[in-house]
């Protein structure tokens, strides 16, 4: 459950701190000894290799990561589709209409064209096309790299080409996904001036109160029955009255 | 003999005559009397059938340093005594009147002389090499090779200890077409000089080669010094003597450039590798050499190297194949004549096995294995594949692939693009993945870019 007091909410639990981390952990495994593998003409990437003792060892890194990689995000869809089965979770993560819209919306508001950002819910649109790529992405570099790794199993049934085919798959999925990392994600994480110097969410699992309001305003008005004024060009503090907390309330995830 | 006893005394007085108005003053009397009748043209017969002529040219008789000894000296008659002789042959004739040199000449003083008398006196004799009527003294014979050439243009022969004989006959003409023409005889020939002439004992002729194999490295000493890294080197130091030495492959008296004629230079190696040549004679390599003298291909010394071929058994050689490949196959200049493509190898480099062969090279983790060009394409029996039909090749793919894949199925040899980068009719479905990322990789990651900077843009002109 939630503790909601004047300056944090709490956003995350210990559970899917840890999963962040791991999957971050993983992923960082990956890319490196991916990486130097696609393009493993270069110097770094051969130091790399060598510093982890060779091709050999770099692959079997790569292999193993991958195995806990799938781990962790098969875990998650269990998890997520029996919290949501059993209604522990809210389906927050699905896609609507309404995000199209917000994207949409937000850019008018970048450009000028509205005077308000778009009003999100618990996840914004930006956060479920990361969630979304790292889910969907995962299962297709699981998939792909299995294909890779088992050759002769795959061909046994599927035509000979598939092979190539996942490997071309895998290796430009691999370096999408590392360019949406390090652009998309480092910059709404780290270099955003709302969140710079850090976004600390991910290490505390509490949100400030202020950053709630500009980011999810929908899910504040639910999570404490109130309802913020709109935006007028510039952010806004809530008024003392109208952004008190109100007990009882049922945030959803 | 066929001059008649009757005619001589007439003879006699009349060559006396006539030897002095023809003949120089310094010949002796007696021997101008000999001359008298021997500067006529007639001969003898041997029993065998062969003849001789008797004519005596004076000049020779002359110019000979024997001139002061007289005829008489060496063959015993005088005009007043011919007795009549025969011989079974001219060989016989000659051998018996070259013992009368030994009256004069101690063969003991010089070894070679004495012992080409001693082992083959009917074979070989003093005359064949000094001449008879024109023997001169040994400062007076020719220079440099053809000083040497004055005994071994003759049918001699040398003998191994093991009972074979060889001869030691030289051809002139084959020395002169050699590439060590303007060489002498003793460059290589060491020992022996026109002072001396060793006689040197050899168990057989194999030894005798070894022996005069060291020689080369006088001059060629990179090459040699490069067989000390050669499994033939190796496998001489082992005791085995029919492994090759310098001569084996190069010749000796006629000597030849190797790189002049490619079929030739395969042909030495045939001498010992028969069962390989014939496979690669029946390759596409061997076939164009030897079918339809084209040079571009290899031969095999182009992969295994000459002096210094390791063996294709070390990790070294095998992890090296790509490269010996690449040697030729990526070269623009000799594959457009054939129309072949150069992409064989970096297709190669950049897949799979290519990669991991780089760094198992690159780290010196020789000892692994993994799939190189011959292991998919054979080694002395590589095949064109161009000609064959799609489904053979990938049968014949598929064993070579369940080598390493012991698993493998039927589809597996498709997992390769054999060399083709990806493209619409090859290999579609990755061509279409990858043209689809190269714009959607640029579209999302621009995309996301101009998102970041429109929201600093804001960020700023709300501030």
């Amino acid at each position: 459950m939630y503790t909601a007091n004047r300056e944090y909410i709490r956003r995350f639990g210990p559970a899917r701190l840890v999963e962040h981390w791991l999957n971050a952990g993983t992923f960082i495994l990956l890319v490196i000894t991916g990486l130097a593998q696609k393009f493993h003409d270069y110097d770094i990437s051969q130091w790399i290799i060598m510093s982890f003792g060779g091709i050999d060892t770099t692959r079997l890194v790569h292999r193993y990561s991958g195995i806990a990689l799938t781990i962790l995000t098969v875990q998650h869809i269990l998890v997520a589709s029996f919290g949501i089965l059993f209604r522990k979770w809210q389906p927050s993560m699905v896609i609507h209409m309404k995000d199209f819209r917000d994207a949409i919306d937000n850019i008018r508001y970048y450009l000028g064209l509205s005077d308000e950002p778009a009003r999100c819910d618990r996840y914004d649109y930006k956060q479920k096309f990361e969630y979304w790529g790292v889910v969907v992405g995962g299962m297709l570099m699981a998939a792909t790299g299995l294909a890779l790794w088992f050759p002769t199993v795959v061909t046994q049934v599927l035509p000979g080409q598939f092979i190539p085919a996942a490997k071309a798959l895998h290796t430009n999925e691999a370096l999408l996904a590392f360019l949406v990392i390090v652009t998309w994600h480092v910059y709404n994480a780290i270099f955003s001036p709302e969140v710079l110097p850090l976004d600390t969410v991910i290490f505390t699992g509490k949100i400030s109160q202020e950053r709630m309001i500009h980011e999810h305003p929908l899910e504040y008005e639910r999570m404490f029955g109130v309802t913020l004024p709109r935006h007028h060009g510039k952010d806004e503090e809530p008024s003392e009255a109208s952004a008190a907390p109100g007990h009882g309330s049922t945030p959803s995830p | 003999m066929t001059v008649q006893k009757s005619h001589l005394s007439a003879f006699v007085v009349l060559v006396i005559m006539l030897s002095f108005s023809f003949s120089g003053a310094q010949l002796s009397e007696t021997d101008q009397a000999c001359l008298g009748c021997h500067e006529m043209e007639q001969s003898m017969h041997f029993g065998n059938g062969e003849a001789l002529s008797l004519k005596v040219n004076p000049h020779e008789v002359e110019k000979s340093v024997h001139k002061i000894i007289g005829c008489s000296s060496c063959h015993g008659f005088t005009p007043d005594n011919h007795p009549k002789r025969s011989y079974r042959s001219r060989k016989e004739f000659s051998s018996l009147s070259a013992r009368k040199c030994t009256r004069c000449h101690d063969t003991n003083e010089s070894p070679i002389h004495k012992k080409l008398i001693d082992e083959s006196a009917t074979k070989t004799t003093c005359t064949d090499c000094h001449g008879a009527h024109n023997v001169k003294r040994v400062r007076e014979l020719s220079k440099g090779n053809q000083y040497c050439l004055t005994c071994h243009n003759k049918e001699l022969e040398v003998h191994y200890k093991d009972g074979h004989a060889e001869k030691a006959m030289i051809d002139e003409a084959v020395l002169n077409n050699s590439v060590h023409k303007s060489l002498s005889c003793v460059d290589c020939h060491v020992r022996v000089s026109s002072e001396d002439h060793p006689i040197r004992e050899f168990r057989n002729k194999r030894e005798f080669s070894m022996v005069m194999a060291e020689n080369c490295r006088r001059c060629h000493f990179d090459k040699y010094s490069r067989t000390l890294e050669g499994i033939h080197f190796k496998q001489l130091t082992e005791g085995n003597v029919k492994a090759p030495i310098c001569s084996d492959c190069h010749g000796t008296h006629a000597i030849a450039s190797a790189r002049k004629d490619k079929l030739a230079n395969a042909q030495k190696c045939e001498q010992c590798h028969k069962d390989i040549y014939a496979i690669y004679a029946k390759s596409v390599h061997g076939a164009a050499l030897i079918k339809e003298n084209i040079e571009d291909v290899p031969i095999c010394s182009d992969c295994h190297k000459a002096h210094d071929n390791a063996g294709p058994h070390t990790a070294d050689f095998r992890i090296s194949v790509p490269q010996t490949c690449a040697s030729c196959h990526a070269k623009k200049e000799i594959m457009q004549k054939y129309g072949l493509s150069t992409k064989v190898i970096d297709t190669y480099l950049q897949d799979f096995h290519g990669v991991t062969m780089k760094f198992y090279k690159q780290y010196g983790q020789t000892e692994k294995q993994i799939a190189v060009c011959i292991d998919c394409h054979g080694v002395h029996d590589i095949a064109r594949v161009r000609n064959q039909g799609a489904a053979v090749v990938k049968q014949h793919l598929l064993k070579r692939c369940q080598k390493c894949h012991p698993d493998a199925a039927a589809n597996f040899p498709d997992s390769w693009v054999s060399h083709y980068e990806p493209n619409f009719k090859k290999a579609s479905l990755v061509f279409l993945i990858d043209l689809g990322y190269k714009i959607f990789i640029p579209f999302m990651i621009v995309g996301l870019l101009l998102q970041i900077i429109l929201h600093l843009w804001r960020y700023a002109v709300n501030r």
